[in-house]
């Protein structure tokens, strides 16, 4: 299929707002997103400039030659960590200028990664559950602890999936993710079943900590993103606070 | 005793590191390098608190180990280096303060008597500040090298030449 000149600066403009939404939605900082859309672009032979923000992306490309320009919007949707799309994305850039990747095989690729499964539910909810046993056993927990947690942490993460899937506000899922983690192993210190159950009681809902926005955060500050860094620190606070309600619920029904 | 403790701790923050790649959805090739370099950024604060410093400085210490190590990992395993920093960093975030703090507000809010109030207050303003610069001594850390090699894609900046060698001869021999 040959393109023309135009046909060809429409298709790219589509693709690189898709990568950069893509990297957007699963958790790669503003430097990452414009250095891989720019790579890309040069890649192809345009220079192109790039606003970024939480959800929406602006791009414009131009070829210095014959002095073409072509300008696009895109929306990002909803915000989803997933870093083997980022690492997937990343490599595609360097293949793109290392082997000169066609614009149909970047698309092709770029179909591909979307399409790439995640780890099973059940080996996901397992070993975040062991990550917060283990982070209960880190603070001074003893095996008994570690098990409250263990369940708290895996019927949370599971409640947290279902209510992601039917589409709830997201601030709304971790509110009620951390409610019933907290209630689980509030539950434990209210029957007073090991010596320190406020151990468990801490840690269960560290699965849900903001990690990601709050370091993309700091990262985009301290480039100089000083927006995109205020975005994502706020809604990383947003996040702790939903933490907060859900365990203030808890408190409050077992009056810890 | 002392040296199975610290390996048993060793294992835990692994395994933490572990469970938050795999909610991340890493690619599954970067997993078992996240295991120990989680376990080794956590066992480095954990030995700097030991000699004295502050939980700040030591985090400090354990991210700026994982931002370097990430960097080797990017080029040994071929993904961005914080695919592999962040997940190992994530032991090390301060939810403990964190949890501490929202708890203080949540009890400020319905305290009355004026020197118990003080006192929560004190605590959980505390408690914030830590939470706050241990945050922003993780992610310090984490970019250190990315701000020290002038913000160049990683994959430009070349491996010096003795780390060249350990890799190829690694090549060689598998």
């Amino acid at each position: 299929m040959v393109l023309s000149e135009k046909e060809k600066i429409n298709e790219l403009c589509k693709i690189l707002l898709e990568v950069g939404a893509l990297l957007m939605e699963t958790g790669a900082n503003t430097f990452r997103i414009r250095v891989t859309v720019m790579r890309i672009a040069s890649a192809f032979g345009y220079h192109a400039e790039l606003l970024i923000t939480h959800r929406a992306l602006m791009l414009t490309i131009n070829n210095e030659e014959s002095d073409l320009f072509f300008s696009r919007l895109m929306q990002t949707s909803a915000h989803r960590v997933n870093f083997k799309i980022v690492s997937g994305l990343s490599r595609m850039s360097w293949h793109i200028i290392e082997e000169k990747w066609d614009l149909e095989m970047v698309r092709h690729e770029i179909d591909r990664l979307k399409s790439v499964p995640h780890y099973p539910r059940i080996v996901t909810l397992l070993m975040v559950a062991l990550a917060g046993a283990s982070f209960c056993r880190i603070f001074g927990g003893e095996a008994i602890e570690m098990l409250i947690a263990f369940v708290a942490t895996f019927v949370g993460l599971f409640v947290r999936q279902e209510v992601t899937k039917r589409e709830f506000n997201p601030y709304l899922c971790i509110f009620l993710a951390a409610f019933v983690s907290a209630m689980i192993s509030g539950a434990a210190v209210n029957l007073h079943i090991s010596s320190n159950p406020e151990y468990a009681f801490a840690t269960s809902v560290l699965y849900l900590i903001p990690g990601i926005p709050l370091i993309n955060s700091l990262l985009d500050l301290l480039d100089g993103n000083i927006i995109n860094g205020v975005v994502r620190g706020l809604n990383g606070l947003i996040i702790a606070f939903s933490i907060a309600l859900g365990l203030l619920g808890a408190i409050l029904i077992y009056n810890i | 005793m002392e040296w199975i403790v610290f390996f048993e701790t060793w294992i835990w923050l692994g395994f933490a590191a572990t469970g938050f790649a795999i909610l991340f959805n890493v690619p599954p090739r970067t997993l078992w390098v996240i295991f120990i370099m989680g376990a080794l950024g956590g066992t480095v604060k954990l030995i700097c608190l030991k000699l004295g410093m502050n939980i700040i400085l030591s985090s400090l210490m354990g991210a700026l180990l994982i931002g370097f190590l990430s960097i080797r990992a990017a080029h040994l395993r071929h993904s961005p280096p914080f695919v592999f920093a962040i997940p190992a960093v994530i032991p090390m975030v301060p939810g403990a303060f964190t949890y501490r703090m929202m708890l203080g507000i949540i009890h400020l809010t319905g305290e009355n008597d004026h020197a118990v109030f003080l006192q929560l207050l004190q605590e959980t303003v505390d408690n914030g500040l830590k939470a706050f610069f241990v945050l922003s001594a993780l992610s310090l850390g984490v970019s250190a090298p990315m701000l020290l090699s002038r913000n160049k894609s990683i994959k430009e900046t070349k491996p010096n030449k003795f780390l060249n060698k350990l890799f190829d001869s690694k090549k060689a021999s598998d």
